[in-house]
């Protein structure tokens, strides 16, 4: 675990910029998979900040977290998927600016 | 080189998220992340995390995105859909040019150096005691009060414990005197440093003017050569100012002139060796042996070289070989297990527990017997003449 050219700075910098992206992404699209799938990206990005401070801090929390993260973001993806599946069976879309079900 | 690597890879994975997020088609959407969860699995390799690089792809890529194609396929949701409505139509190229000012701005504050680039650390270090100061039978060591050992019986050694870097004030009493009021055997200054692992040997003699503490440092992050290991060998013997280490089937000096007191590091690579121990420059008689040493790759060995007071005042040499464990390397696969089912026991059984959770969830939302709500056709009460009205009664499940 020598020293390398790439300082931590350069990483969280990607992590932010894709971080942003994905919060464009959940805000911007209307199909309800997208918006899942942008959740996705910024979840990635939060792993990749964590995994960078590991290595910068020496410490092995940083990757249990990310394996966390992972595991939790397995989990809603399958729980969220059942209920997009669901909803389509009702409302034969998945346009998510039709899916208000509480109206007000 | 590796800049540039990161360049490259960290280029394409911004390249394919904006066109995840622009694309049209859901399904070339979904292939983009996947290519952008690959980029970010080659930076989790670039980060000393193998493990999680290959977790990312098995799991990520290969679980969570197919479940995703699967959905999109079921829902048929790869058609597209009419584009925003007009009163939201600024939004979409002001959170583009936003984003691209951020990225402007941290770039150019990169280029001109105004952020601080920092290394990273190294590992925490590790300290123990051994013990072969003759004419004490056990002893209590204290880093600038704080007792690192208590109790240390003589030729016994400590495991090791973590210790915060600095530099300390080694002092050692005599076993159960209280630091405070007693005085210390021996008191020497000690620099702790990161990414090392330290013996601390006293040696020699109580009275004599040769007693001292030996600091033996075995470097941590093991980047020698492949099943190698990392050696200190120790002269911890007053009466023999400059000895060797001769391994005796190869017959080559492993460790040339050791000086009393002194402790230097080698590496060797694994396997069964006699070592033996020589006055430097004489090959005549070995002054102690240690015959038949299974080596075993990745360890850490410390071989103390060292005298015992007999009943009759005579000294026998005798080696303390101890062998220990290297520190897996960072990002491992077993630094990861080793961590997860000591301290992080509790958090890995309840993300398992959620994931169990988390799958019966998934069965139930989607069982049929819960599925579509029957949907049921208005009709009119007076229709107009003309007008179509569908059959009554239910439509749907």
């Amino acid at each position: 675990m020598g020293s390398s050219e790439v300082a931590v700075e350069l990483y969280v910098l990607l992590s932010a910029v894709l971080f942003i992206m994905g919060a464009m992404g959940v805000l911007l699209r209307r199909n309800a998979i997208l918006v899942f799938m942008s959740v996705e990206l910024m979840l990635n990005a939060a792993n990749l900040a964590l995994v960078a401070f590991a290595r910068q801090w020496a410490s092995g929390a940083g990757h249990l977290m990310v394996f966390f993260v992972m595991t939790v973001a397995a989990a809603e993806v399958a729980v969220g998927l059942a209920l997009i599946v669901a909803i389509f069976r009702t409302k034969k879309s998945i346009d998510i600016d039709n899916l208000h079900m509480f109206k007000g | 080189m590796e800049l540039t690597l990161f360049i490259i890879v960290g280029g394409i994975a911004l390249i394919s998220a904006a066109l995840m997020l622009i694309s049209e088609n859901a399904v070339y959407s979904a292939l983009f992340l996947i290519l952008n969860l690959m980029c970010i699995a080659f930076l989790f390799l670039m980060l000393n995390a193998p493990f999680l690089a290959m977790v990312q792809i098995t799991v990520y890529a290969g679980a969570i995105m197919v479940l995703f194609l699967f959905v999109i396929m079921l829902l048929g949701a790869e058609r597209t859909l009419p584009t925003i409505q007009s009163r939201f139509r600024w939004l979409a190229p002001a959170v583009v040019i936003m984003a691209l000012l951020f990225l402007i701005t941290v770039s150019v504050a990169l280029i001109n150096g105004e952020i601080i680039q920092t290394e990273p650390r190294k590992a925490e270090p590790q300290v123990r005691v051994v013990h072969v100061l003759d004419g004490v039978a056990s002893l209590d060591v204290y880093l600038d009060g704080e007792a690192v050992a208590q109790d240390v019986a003589f030729r016994a050694a400590t495991d090791f414990a973590p210790w915060r870097e600095g530099e300390y004030e080694l002092a050692i009493f005599e076993a159960g005197a209280d630091p405070a009021s007693a005085n210390p055997l021996l008191v020497q200054p000690v620099t702790i440093e990161r990414g090392k692992a330290y013996s601390l040997t006293a040696t020699g003699r109580i009275g004599a003017p040769g007693a001292r503490l030996v600091v033996a440092a075995h470097t941590l992050d093991f980047s020698g050569k492949k099943d190698g290991l990392r050696l200190v060998a120790v002269n911890a013997l007053p009466d023999r100012p400059w000895v060797d280490v001769r391994d005796e089937v190869y017959d080559e000096v492993l460790v040339g002139a050791l000086a009393y007191g002194e402790a230097r590091e080698f590496e060797l690579s694994k396997g069964t060796r006699s070592v033996a121990l020589y006055t430097t420059g004489s090959q005549r008689a070995p002054v102690s042996e240690l015959p038949e040493q299974a080596l075993e790759a990745n360890t850490l060995v410390l071989w103390v070289f060292a005298e015992q007071r007999q009943p009759d005042n005579s000294f026998t040499d005798v080696v303390i070989s101890l062998q220990d464990k290297a520190a897996t390397s960072f990002g491992s696969p077993t630094h990861i297990g080793q961590l997860l089912f000591t301290d992080y026991v509790l958090p890995f059984e309840l993300v398992a527990l959620l994931l169990l959770v988390a799958m019966i969830g998934a069965i139930v939302l989607t069982h049929e017997s819960l599925a579509p709500r029957k949907v049921i056709e208005r009709r009119l009460a007076n229709p107009p003449p003309g007008l179509e009205q569908s059959t009554p009664g239910e439509t749907g499940h």
